[in-house]
């Protein structure tokens, strides 16, 4: 399964659209799909590890390590680290990643 | 009167222009992001450095520890509610045999949703055997057909996740939406490429009957995401062609069975699986456009199972209040 925890946030259908559009074959839209993944993938650790204390941060890596999938245990961590709803947070957070992405290829 | 060759060639320059051009985009962005990401936390870099783990395969090492929780049936993350297999196997003889004998009033929609309810998780994700092999056993008692969510030793990487709506395969090349079928409201309209496989006729006079119930019916799922698919070309390509699959609405129990004839969702689409615009207004409706559904191989050696709607049960006409997917 390639489920990482934070996937239930991702809304970048628009995103999905666009490069099925213009790859020239499956295996181009594999490498750029693989090349998005990369990209939100970095971006959401990013925030998440902003929001915790620098101490915690290998705490959360193992965790995220140890069970990458798995969002009511590291939503749980996430939550009792930060004293927020973090899925919430993040979900306002990742509103308009969709646009800011298109955005950025189309300029 | 056919185009010249040069406009031809040119479009095709074009075409393959603006894809470069986006992975060139999509490849600079990316360096530029984890060359950032590295700057400001090191530490991660070096965390999963000494983990033998590179970030942007993830996915991958996600994939291992899924399937090591499944083989050992640890999935800790995914509780079944019903832990006694039999019980559930229990109430599927007896609620089946109680609507044969007609002493059961229950339609079978509702029977196999309150039976499959017992089984299914809270959180929408892997199932482990022992509930695959229970809902096997569902479908093949309530809807008749023979299942399997590992089939010839494949297995997708769920059985159980969000479907989405996607657009119509263009079937032969030239097909377009003036002559392609559709469905009554809101259809997708025709995807801009071809499916994971290409077309499925090589012309309009080429086409058969099989060929236009496969676009009609198709299925996607997430091939690229198989753990082994690129090792085991051309293998799992062909294994995976056309494939049918059984596709069931957790919610209001409508059920298809369906080819697989594309690759995808991207996993950052928040969707496991999609199904063409005739599939998806099957399930849910004409704005049905994301829901939960379980998807399992339909084991079909002799092609003898008809790919469109599984009429087991005709639940609404029965007046019987459904929630909405």
């Amino acid at each position: 399964m390639s489920k990482l925890f934070f996937d239930h946030l991702l809304k970048l259908d628009d995103v999905n659209i666009f490069i099925k559009k213009s790859a020239s074959s499956t295996e181009e839209h594999k490498e750029l799909i693989d090349l998005v993944d990369n990209i939100v993938t970095t971006n959401v650790l990013d925030k998440i590890l902003s929001k915790l204390d620098k101490k915690d941060h290998e705490e959360f890596l193992a965790l995220f390590h140890k069970c990458p999938h798995d969002e009511i245990q590291i939503f749980a961590y996430l939550n009792t680290k930060t004293g927020k709803d973090i899925n919430k947070v993040l979900e306002q957070e990742l509103k308009d990643f969709s646009k800011e992405i298109l955005s950025e290829l189309t300029k | 009167m056919t185009q010249p060759a040069k406009k031809t060639y040119l479009k095709f320059e074009q075409e393959k222009i603006n894809s470069e051009f986006l992975r060139n985009k999509l490849k600079l962005k990316n360096l530029e992001t984890k060359k950032s990401f590295n700057e400001k936390y090191p530490h991660v870099e070096k965390f999963f450095a000494e983990k033998g783990i590179d970030l942007a395969k993830i996915r991958e090492h996600s994939a291992k520890v899924i399937t090591t929780g499944a083989l050992t049936g640890t999935l800790l993350f995914n509780p079944p509610l019903i832990v006694d297999g039999n019980s559930v196997v229990k109430n599927i003889v007896k609620n089946v045999s109680d609507l044969k004998l007609g002493i059961s009033s229950i339609p079978e929609q509702e029977n196999l949703l309150n039976l499959i309810n017992q089984i299914l998780p809270e959180k929408i994700g892997p199932l482990n055997r022992s509930q695959e092999k229970n809902l096997e056993q569902i479908f093949k008692e309530i809807l008749n057909i023979n299942t399997k969510a590992s089939l010839e030793g494949e297995h997708l990487n769920t059985t159980y996740g969000y479907i989405g709506a996607e657009q119509h395969l263009m079937r032969y090349p030239g097909d377009t939406m003036a002559t392609h079928p559709k469905i009554p409201e809101k259809d997708e309209g025709m995807a801009p490429g071809r499916g994971a496989w290409g077309y499925f006729a090589y012309s309009k006079s080429q086409m058969t009957e099989s060929d236009v119930d496969r676009e009609k019916w198709y299925a996607v799922v997430q091939t690229l995401y198989l753990p082994d698919w690129a090792k085991r070309q051309p293998y799992l390509r062909d294994w995976y062609k056309y494939r049918k699959v059984l596709v069931l609405n957790t919610i209001n129990g409508n059920a298809v069975v369906a080819d697989i004839a594309d690759s995808g969702p991207a996993a950052w689409t928040g969707k496991h699986f999609g199904g063409s615009p005739e599939v998806m207004n099957y399930l849910g409706g004409s704005r049905y456009k994301k829901g939960p559904v379980l998807l399992f191989f339909v084991d079909d050696p002799y092609n003898q199972v008809p790919l469109g709607p599984v009429e087991y049960n005709k639940i609404e006409e029965m007046g019987i209040e459904l929630k909405r997917a």
